[in-house]
């Protein structure tokens, strides 16, 4: 049996193998780990679908893979070979030393899917049955084509060895020359709309070669590698920057009486191993607005002019690690307490800083959350994270003299920006939104935070 | 002196510079051909194809009133009449000569007769009669084709000792012929003077006649040449030959065995043929030949010098009739910029021996070779109806197949009339058809044809007229 690479998070089709955790030859159980993925946001252990002795190993340290491409042969009957099970330790430890390979993934992956059959998780092409295709000829003769066919290909410059034939014995028909065709141009039309990542292969339009600049010229320089995560970072905010129209809505919350509420509290939270965090209660706050303003909580779906409203609050939340900005997920926001939140989220930020958030803890958000006030700053215009429609930026709260319309009293002002798709929102929408964001900060019901009920478990 | 200007010269009118010449004057081109023979056609017309072909015609004649006797059909003796026989052939080449004479005229191709020499990549000089022309050219076609191969130490300078040339002007019937070659031509001229009445020994230095075919086809060109040729001697090398008066001295080993001597009328040697790539002024340009003297050209039959493209026999490969004409196409479609590029799966062969052999594609002995797994499916003639209606059972059809997809990869047909049969097979080839396309198609009875469809129909175990392994379909 061979063990594929499962989905990766939303967005993220492919990684870097890190290092390799096994050898040829190793007995393997269900869920112990192949390997180490550094992928789009996170170095994720890969564990095994099967258990068995493992006969093959089909990736290389430093080799960028994609879903499906093909890690491991295992023999399910097997019997494990002692000698090799011993070095396995050292094989791990020496591992990141050996030289990478540079593979693309897509040569890896079509050998891994015999038949022409499409797998596709999330949208994403693994096994394309046109792109990784090629005529294997076990006689030497060239692809199985009548002479007229083949006139037509040579006109058209076109490699009969890339189409496959729908004919008697695998003979190339005009039909499936215009099927390939037809498949390309669709392909090329898709990726338009979502310029492909690199080292997905085939299907990925070369995008205009950038040119390098000398900057040594100028002054001592130090170039540095992008890491895989700031590499798909460039990519998705470039996509978003492309491809939505942003309106940006600004205002301020008074948070001062959430921030007593929050003070009085936090010695409470502290005892359940929780930390009342202004990120947590944004969150609450933002999923009963969403509730109410689903628009923010929807998705453009391009390929079907649809919108899709999401009867669920998934809330994603950037967190800044030491590589970079990461978007873990609080599902059902809408549904649990401030405690279930402030949990998750601690739980949610340790793995990211860790490296070891999973492709399933950043996929499926329905709106997004960028807390910078911890840092400072006020304002900002953070970028959707598409197929998000919307995102909510925080800046540091700052005390300030307020009329009340008899006295200046000292309140605290949460600086808020609403960033949106104008595409799917209309401008007296993003208004109503922030007002009731605004609202909800001011006005946030202290049974929200007050500690009824445990936490489930 | 001017030169006179032209889009395309071909440098020889056989089958490959005709085909070219007649093609490109097609495409609206200003064709000049150039041919040193006085007559047109080439080897094919002139030494080759055709006169072979009428003089086995006519030993099929002979041989089949022989044989007639026993149905009840008695022919007296035959008298031969050599000096008829080869003005017939005359007139057959004459004829055919003229066709492409007029159709020259007709698509306004200028003939020139006269021997062709590059001065440069831009300029053919001829000498004509007339004395020297030359033709600046924009692209030139080189279709000189080949001489038989004639090794120095059998070229004695003595008219007995023939190469093909020589023996398809039938002189006359040698008592006792030798044939150094058991290639198709060596076989084929024996075939031809076996009938006239000479008595013929073959000697091969391979361990087969006919290389290049499958051994089980073979077998029946051999069983019946070992029954009407006095020798065919294999694994055998001639040493040496010597004017012996009215004879040839031929000393030659069989195997390991100590040299023998025997005397012979006549000596064809057939062990190959030449380029005539020499003295053409090639060195002029920048046109490059192997080290045995063919021209070296890519598929689009282009050589290095890029006005110069190279076709037929001077480029080696199949050295055949139809593959010349194939590449003229191909190298006069590249000349006018259309796509194209020698690109056909196979060239098909024929042997015109009794009986005869034809195969197209793959052979079960180049699959073995070449480590390709085939499977066969065999119809022997013995089980056809029309072949037994004439009295000749012995033939064999034969398909090399693709497992898995069923795709003929090759045919392989030894019987009476196995080169007519021969297209079906690459028609399918080309057309990457399988087994069972012919094995679906109806073949009208009873026609040698059928044995191809009884061949595809025994791949299914499912031939009416044999019995074979049945296999899922
Ligand atoms: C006995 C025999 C039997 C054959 N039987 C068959 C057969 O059954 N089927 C088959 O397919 N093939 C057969 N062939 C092979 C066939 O004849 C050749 O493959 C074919 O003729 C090659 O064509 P070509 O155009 O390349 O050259 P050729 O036919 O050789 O023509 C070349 C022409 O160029 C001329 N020429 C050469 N140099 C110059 C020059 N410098 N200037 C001007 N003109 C020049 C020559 O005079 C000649 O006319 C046979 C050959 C022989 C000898």
């Amino acid at each position: 049996m061979d063990v594929l690479l499962p989905p990766l998070s939303e967005g993220a089709d492919s990684g870097t193998v890190v290092s390799i955790m096994v050898s040829e030859g190793d007995r393997i159980e269900k869920d112990q780990t192949i390997l180490e993925l550094e992928n789009e946001k996170a170095i994720a252990p890969i564990p095994s679908t099967a258990a068995g002795v493992i006969t093959k190993i089909h990736v290389s340290e430093g080799q960028t893979i994609s879903e499906g491409s093909k890690l491991i042969s295992v023999d399910e009957g097997g019997e494990a070979g002692d000698s090799k099970k011993e070095t396995k330790k050292e094989t791990a430890k020496e591992a990141p030393k050996a030289p990478p390979k540079q593979a693309p993934s897509s040569q890896q992956a079509p050998a891994a899917a015999p038949a022409p059959s499409k797998t596709a998780y999330e949208g994403q092409t693994i096994y394309d049955p046109y792109l990784d295709y090629r005529y294997d000829s076990k006689s030497g003769f060239p692809p199985p084509a009548s002479p007229t066919i083949r006139k037509v290909a040579k006109l058209i410059g076109l490699d009969l060895a890339r189409v496959p034939g729908s004919g008697n014995g695998g003979r190339i028909t005009l039909e499936d020359i215009r099927n390939y065709f037809q498949h390309i141009l669709e392909l090329a039309e898709s990726s338009r709309r979502q310029p492909a990542q690199e080292g997905s292969g085939e299907s990925a339009p070369a995008r205009k070669p950038a040119e390098s600049i000398d900057f040594s010229q100028w002054g001592e320089v130090k170039p540095e590698k992008m890491s895989s995560t700031r590499k798909t970072i460039a990519r998705r905010l470039q996509d978003s920057w492309n491809t939505v129209p942003h309106v940006y809505q600004f205002d301020e919350a008074d948070i001062s009486a959430l921030m007593e509420m929050r003070s009085n509290y936090k010695a409470a939270y502290t005892k359940k191993e929780a930390s009342l965090t202004l990120t947590a209660l944004a969150i609450k706050a933002a999923a009963n607005v969403l509730t109410q303003y689903p628009v923010f909580n929807s998705s453009l779906d391009e390929a079907k002019d649809e919108i899709v409203y999401k009867k669920y609050v998934h809330i994603g939340v950037a967190v800044d690690t030491e590589n970079g900005l990461v978007v873990p997920v609080i599902r059902d926001a809408d549904k649990k307490s401030v405690l279930d939140i402030a949990l998750d989220l601690q739980a949610l930020a340790e793995k990211a800083r860790a490296r070891k958030l999973t492709g399933d803890d950043m996929k499926g958000s329905s709106f997004t959350i960028s807390n910078l006030g911890g840092i400072g700053g006020t304002h900002f215009t953070p970028i959707v994270n598409p197929p998000n429609t919307a995102i909510l930026g925080m800046g540091r709260g700052v005390v300030k003299p307020h009329w009340t319309g008899k006295k200046f009293e000292p309140r605290t002002f949460l600086p808020l920006c609403v960033s949106y798709d104008h595409r799917v929102i209309d401008g007296a929408d993003g208004a109503r939104f922030i007002k009731a964001m605004v609202e909800a900060f001011e006005q946030f019901p202290e049974s929200e935070i007050k500690l009824t009920q445990a936490r489930k478990k | 002196m001017k030169a006179i200007e032209t889009d395309i010269v071909v440098v020889g009118a056989g089958p490959g510079g005709y085909a070219a010449a007649f093609y490109a004057a097609d495409k609206g081109k200003k064709v000049i051909m150039v041919e040193k023979d006085k007559r047109l056609g080439g080897v094919c017309l002139n030494r080759g194809c055709i006169p072979s072909k009428a003089y086995l015609h006519a030993a099929k004649l002979i041989e089949e009133a022989k044989e007639s006797s026993f149905r009840g059909v008695t022919f007296g003796q035959p008298k031969i009449d050599l000096e008829k026989m080869r003005a017939w052939k005359e007139s057959i080449l004459d004829k055919l000569a003229g066709g492409i004479e007029s159709i020259s005229k007709n698509r306004k191709v200028d003939v020139m007769y006269g021997r062709g020499y590059f001065e440069d990549s831009k300029t053919l000089r001829v000498e004509t009669k007339e004395g020297q022309k030359f033709v600046k050219f924009s692209q030139a076609i080189i279709a000189v084709g080949s001489v038989p191969a004639l090794p120095s130490a059998f070229d004695l300078g003595n008219p007995r000792i023939m190469t093909s040339d020589q023996a398809l002007e039938v002189e006359d019937i040698p008592e006792d012929l030798l044939i150094v070659g058991g290639g198709y031509i060596g076989m084929e001229m024996g075939t031809v003077y076996k009938t006239l009445g000479s008595k013929i020994v073959v000697v091969e230095a391979l361990d087969t006649i006919l290389k290049g075919a499958d051994p089980d086809l073979i077998r029946y060109v051999k069983n019946h040449a070992d029954k009407v040729f006095k020798e065919v001697r294999l694994n055998t090398k001639v040493l040496k030959m010597s004017t012996s008066g009215k004879k040839i001295k031929v000393s030659m080993q069989v195997g390991d065995a100590d040299p023998i001597e025997e005397k012979y009328d006549r000596v064809l040697v057939s062990v190959g043929r030449a380029p005539n790539s020499q003295d053409l002024g090639l060195e002029n340009t920048q046109a490059e030949m192997d080290r045995k003297g063919f021209i070296q050209v890519n598929n689009r039959l282009q050589t290095k010098d890029p006005n110069i493209y190279a076709i037929g026999d001077v480029v080696g490969g199949a050295m055949l009739a139809h593959k010349a004409s194939r590449e003229a196409r191909i190298a006069v479609d590249v000349i006018c910029g259309d796509p194209n590029a020698f690109e056909n799966v196979i060239v098909p062969a024929v042997v015109f021996t009794d009986p005869e052999l034809a195969w197209c594609g793959l052979t079960e002995g180049e699959a073995k070779s070449k480590g390709i797994t085939v499977e066969v499916s065999k119809f022997p003639w013995s089980a056809s109806g029309r072949a037994l209606s004439f009295d000749r059972p012995d033939g064999m059809t034969k398909l090399i197949v693709e497992p898995d997809t069923d795709r003929i990869l090759g045919l392989g047909i030894v019987g009476v009339g196995a080169g007519d049969l021969i297209s079906e097979g690459a028609f399918a080839i080309e057309m990457g058809a399988t087994v069972r396309d012919i094995a679906e198609t109806i073949h009208p009875h009873p026609t040698l044809s059928e044995t191809i469809m009884e061949a595809a129909e025994n791949f299914y175990g499912v031939a009416t007229h044999t019995i074979g392994k049945k296999r899922d379909h």
